[in-house]
């Protein structure tokens, strides 16, 4: 893949006798990014200006402020999503256009399960039963063979033989095709709910807000499996090999790392939690085929802004891109809030590519 | 039997063959340093013996053990750690994470010691541990890979280059470095472009041009040898 | 043969002749023109005589396949050329095609305006609204190359996606401007009245009888015919511009870009040309898919027909490279085609048997390219023709 040149080089090459001993951290660092305070002050002004732009088009404060809480539960749902996406992005380099299918998989299957599994009743306040997570637990694992038989069957030979990123994602926007193909064939195009007909009425918060326990519980399920990640990440042998991985897989392999089985694990966990998220989605929202490819837009923003192989930055980017979403439905028609979001991620393309969490 | 006996080895890229029939060796706690022009097929020989690239024909045997064909992240099991030129630490890894790296093979094991010594070989590191790899300078980040190559307590250290681009005096302290892990009982092979003080240090040493073996001696011999001193120390 | 057949079959010689000339591009002129006529005499008339039964069919098919090699070259001119992965033909696709069906419609009045907005209607001629599709292609993709194109090749290829998913998703809402979510229809077809019993005011009197045996339902003929000089006229001037230095010029941007900086080509906005040239030439794409559809909406131009399939056919027939772009529409829309009628066939057979399976039948197509696209990249990821280094036009070609 050819790195284009969108960051300049600076003066001295580290390890170069000239380089000083530590590198100062500047307003724009040596590549000519802005600073992730700088970012995240614009992201911010955007909302802000959302927001008034919302109020002058009529809509309440209240209004907005439930807007924008159900903005920081889509991002909930999103982050799910993202954080599986930016773990197998950073490790495996290259945007894999068929992501949005683990989601779709993962909730079809899920639906599979729930259908066959005696209707048990709504845990506390939540409109699912213990067949849901017996059905999302079945999901997770189905859909990480999935992914790991794709990737013994096409990205590996594609590695072996040095292909060009560039041939991975091509490869990756076929399986895109061919699982959404799949999905149609088993389960048809029609939209399913998980429990069509049971009442999910919304509770009453302080502030004068009503969320659904649901989309309470997805959102902390979100921040659970992106601390859940990040303690992965920084403080086990495996999460760091993984970062080890995603840094410099030939190093990788010459420390004795063995990078296809860290491979293995990053797409089982990559897909296990999309596939929790198409479930946590199809809760909170219904099951459509397309769900993968409508969120794919959505997944990559966030990602992309995040910076890539950043839990925690999937995380906020699904926040920013959640509340942006849903903020712009009070001025502009809903339907344009994929396309909110990704001019959102080309505003941060812009100003900071490696994102606002990335390391270097 | 030496530690590590290369024996006739052909090895190339594609088509091209860089490396003709080399046979060099190592003995155990030795210090061997391999010079030559650019070219001479310096690096293709240390990728070959550890593994990242196959030989055509010629075997390399370490440690009684074959490792002609041996893919490397065997070859670190068995005690041999490679330190490549370039892009030879995680920079996105903090000091202490790039040398629990370097310890991969040896599983969930508590690696405390296997630091201890290594701050001990390179006490700067101890006060930067936490520091992102990237973001140090050159001689630290060259000590950061060596660490991470001691972790193991390998048996053979294999150095690319190791005061490339570095100023005088932190060449000096590489070069001493060096010289103290070998004093610890583990043998060194590197590559060189810093030919006398490579050789003024080494107990033996090569010189290497267009894939082959033009010198061969004691790092002393070669450095007082007309000839050598002629083409490849510059006078 | 009867005089439909045969005046079919001389609609039918111009685009095989032109196809001989694709065909046989290896020879001289002198060889070259004779062989074609000879070639595509006896493919014409060939298909007239003994295989009368599909020549609909082969019209209709070959018109979709050229339309497909035109967005082919299009991209090939952006990805062959210059390395971009632009996953949003779609949407400069459908900028050409509504920019020509706004200009060549007229504005709905009187009551239709009720039904159908549009945000003008010229009712300008044809070609006139065929070169309108390629500047509004041109500068769209000249705007949104600016802030995106010097992205790394993922981010670029998200972006094109995200964009050609916004454009979408323009004309679907914005009732204003094309009647998005219903389809603009009523674009004329041009030269329609040739069919139409031969009644065209500029037509000679002599001929007219003649053509007066065609019916209006003939007119794919007439258009196979407009397209395929479409598609010559594209292939020539990409060609010309391949071996020209400005196509070196891309092509060393694209091989080693530092050392064509270092040598003083202007990398920035040679990027950006190319990337306009191919958006130019998918909008004229466009231009010429809306008349034969006559009825457009947001549904065509959704990712897959509109951007993988090119893309499938693009890297099967072998990117870099003008005929493989050609070859590769064919090949696929053959395919696409192909399991339409296994799939239709298959949606039959199992209509008593598993009714609900059988109405999903369609989306084993989708299955299908998906899979072939990944077994293309994996197994002859440089396609069917591969790109031939072609250096100058003056030097002689190197012995394979």
């Amino acid at each position: 893949m050819v790195d284009s040149a969108n960051t300049a080089t600076s003066g001295a090459l580290p390890g170069s006798p000239d380089s000083p001993d530590t590198m100062t951290v500047d307003a724009r660092d040596s590549g000519g990014a802005r600073s992730s305070r700088f970012v995240g002050g614009v992201l911010l002004l955007v909302l802000i200006g959302m927001w008034v732009a919302g109020w002058l088009s009529g809509t309440s404060a209240q209004d907005m402020l439930s807007l924008t809480a159900w903005g920081v539960m889509l991002g909930g749902i999103i982050a799910l999503g993202g954080i599986g996406l930016t773990l197998c992005y950073g490790v495996l380099k290259f945007p894999n256009f068929a992501h949005g299918e683990f989601l779709t998989l993962g909730a079809y299957v899920t639906y599979g399960v729930v259908l066959v599994l005696p209707q048990s009743n709504p845990i506390w306040r939540f409109s699912f039963g213990w067949e849901l997570i017996v059905g999302l637990v079945l999901a997770a694992a189905v859909t990480a063979v999935v992914a790991i038989v794709i990737d013994r069957l096409l990205y590996r030979p594609l590695r072996r033989h040095q292909s060009p990123l560039v041939l991975l994602a091509m490869a990756s926007l076929g399986m895109e095709f061919l699982l959404r193909g799949i999905v149609y064939l088993i389960w048809g195009s029609d939209f399913h709910f998980y429990y069509s007909g049971r009442s999910n009425p919304a509770l009453s918060l302080p502030f004068g807000l009503r969320l659904q326990a649901d989309q309470l519980f997805v959102f902390a399920l979100a921040v659970v499996l992106v601390a859940l990640l990040y303690w992965m990440l920084t403080r086990t042998r495996i999460g760091k090999a993984m970062r080890a991985t995603a840094d410099n897989p030939d190093l990788a392999q010459v420390r004795g790392i063995n990078t296809e089985q860290v491979i293995a694990w990053t797409w089982t966990i990559g897909a296990g939690l999309a596939a929790t998220g198409g479930v946590m989605y199809g809760l909170a929202s219904q099951m459509r085929p397309d769900m993968g490819f409508v969120l794919l837009l959505p997944l990559f923003a966030a990602v992309i802004m995040g910076g890539i192989g950043s839990a925690w930055g999937a995380l906020v980017g699904s926040v920013i891109i959640g509340i942006a979403m849903q903020l712009t439905s009070a001025f502009l028609n809903p339907a344009y809030g994929p396309a909110v979001a990704f001019v959102l991620m080309v505003l941060v393309l812009l100003m900071r590519p490696q994102g606002l969490f990335a390391q270097r | 039997m030496p530690l590590l006996q290369v024996d006739a080895v052909t090895a190339g890229y594609g088509d091209t063959e860089i490396l003709r029939a080399l046979s060099i060796r190592v003995e155990a706690d030795e210090v061997v340093s391999i010079i030559g022009p650019n070219g001479a097929g310096k690096s293709t020989l240390m990728k070959t013996i550890f593994g990242l690239l196959h030989p055509r024909h010629g075997s390399i045997v370490f440690d009684g053990h074959d490792i002609t064909h041996e893919a490397p992240h065997r070859i670190v099991r068995l005690g041999m750690c490679y330190v490549p030129q370039v892009a030879n630490v995680f920079t996105s890894l903090t000091v202490e994470e790039n040398l629990e790296m370097g310890a991969f093979p040896m599983g969930a094991v508590d690696l405390t010691a296997s630091k201890e010594r290594v701050y001990d070989m390179f006490p700067k590191l101890r006060q930067r541990r936490r520091q992102l790899a990237g973001k140090m300078s050159g001689g630290e980040r060259q000590m950061v890979a060596m660490g991470s190559a001691l972790m193991m307590n390998p048996r053979l250290l294999l150095l690319d280059e190791p005061t490339a681009a570095l100023s005088p005096k932190l060449v000096d302290e590489i070069f001493e470095r060096i010289s103290r892990i070998n004093d610890s009982g583990i043998g060194v092979l590197m590559v060189e472009q810093n030919a006398r003080q490579s050789l003024g240090m080494a107990h033996r040493g090569y010189v290497l041009a267009n894939g082959e073996n033009r010198h061969e001696g004691t790092g002393r011999d070669l450095l007082d040898d007309p000839n050598v001193g002629r083409l490849y120390l510059g006078g | 043969m009867d005089s439909l057949h045969l005046l079919k079959a001389c609609f039918l010689l111009i685009p095989a002749v032109l196809m001989g000339c694709l065909l046989f591009s290896r020879w001289r002129w002198h060889v070259r023109l004779p062989a074609a006529i000879v070639l595509g005499c006896v493919l014409a008339f060939g298909v007239a005589g003994w295989l009368p039964g599909i020549m609909d069919y082969l019209v209709s098919f070959s018109i979709m396949a050229i339309i497909y090699a035109i967005l082919s070259l299009g991209l090939n001119a952006q990805w062959g050329y210059n390395g971009h992965l632009d996953f949003g033909v779609a949407g400069f696709f459908a900028v050409g095609a509504f920019t020509m069906a706004l200009f060549v419609t007229s504005a709905p009045a009187g009551v239709m305006a009720a039904y159908a907005q549009q945000w003008f209607g010229l009712n300008a001629p044809y070609l006139i609204g065929v070169i309108a599709a390629g500047i509004m292609a041109g500068v769209v993709a000249y705007l949104i190359a600016q802030p995106i194109l010097h992205l790394r090749a993922d981010f670029l290829a998200i972006a094109t996606l995200g964009i050609a998913e916004i454009i979408r998703l323009i004309f679907q809402n914005e009732r204003w401007l094309a009647n998005g979510p219903q389809p603009m229809s009523g674009i004329p077809q041009p030269l329609s009245c040739v069919v139409d019993g031969g009644n065209c005011a500029w037509l000679p009197d002599a001929i007219k009888p003649v053509l007066s045996v065609m019916q209006p339902r003939d007119y794919s003929y007439l258009y196979l015919v407009i397209v395929t000089l479409g598609l010559a006229l594209v292939y020539i001037v990409l060609e010309a511009m391949v071996r020209s230095p400005w196509g070196r010029a891309l092509r060393a941007v694209r091989d080693e870009e530092d050392s064509a900086a270092m040598n003083g080509k202007h990398v920035k906005s040679l990027r950006v040309q190319s990337f306009v040239l191919g958006a130019i030439i998918i909008g004229v794409a466009g231009a010429l898919y809306a008349p034969y559809m006559v009825t457009i909406d947001y549904s065509h131009f959704k990712p897959l027909f509109a951007t993988f399939l090119v893309w499938v056919m693009l890297m099967l027939g072998g990117s870099g490279n003008n005929k493989g772009a050609i070859l590769g529409a064919f090949v696929i829309w053959a395919v696409w085609s192909g399991t339409g009628f296994v799939t239709d066939y298959l949606q039959v057979a199992l209509q008593g048997i598993a009714p609900d399976v059988a109405s999903r039948m369609s989306f084993l197509r989708w299955a299908f390219v998906g899979l072939l696209l990944a077994l293309i990249v994996l197994y002859r990821p440089q396609g069917i023709l591969p790109e031939k280094k072609r250096v100058s036009r003056f030097l002689q070609e190197p012995e394979n």
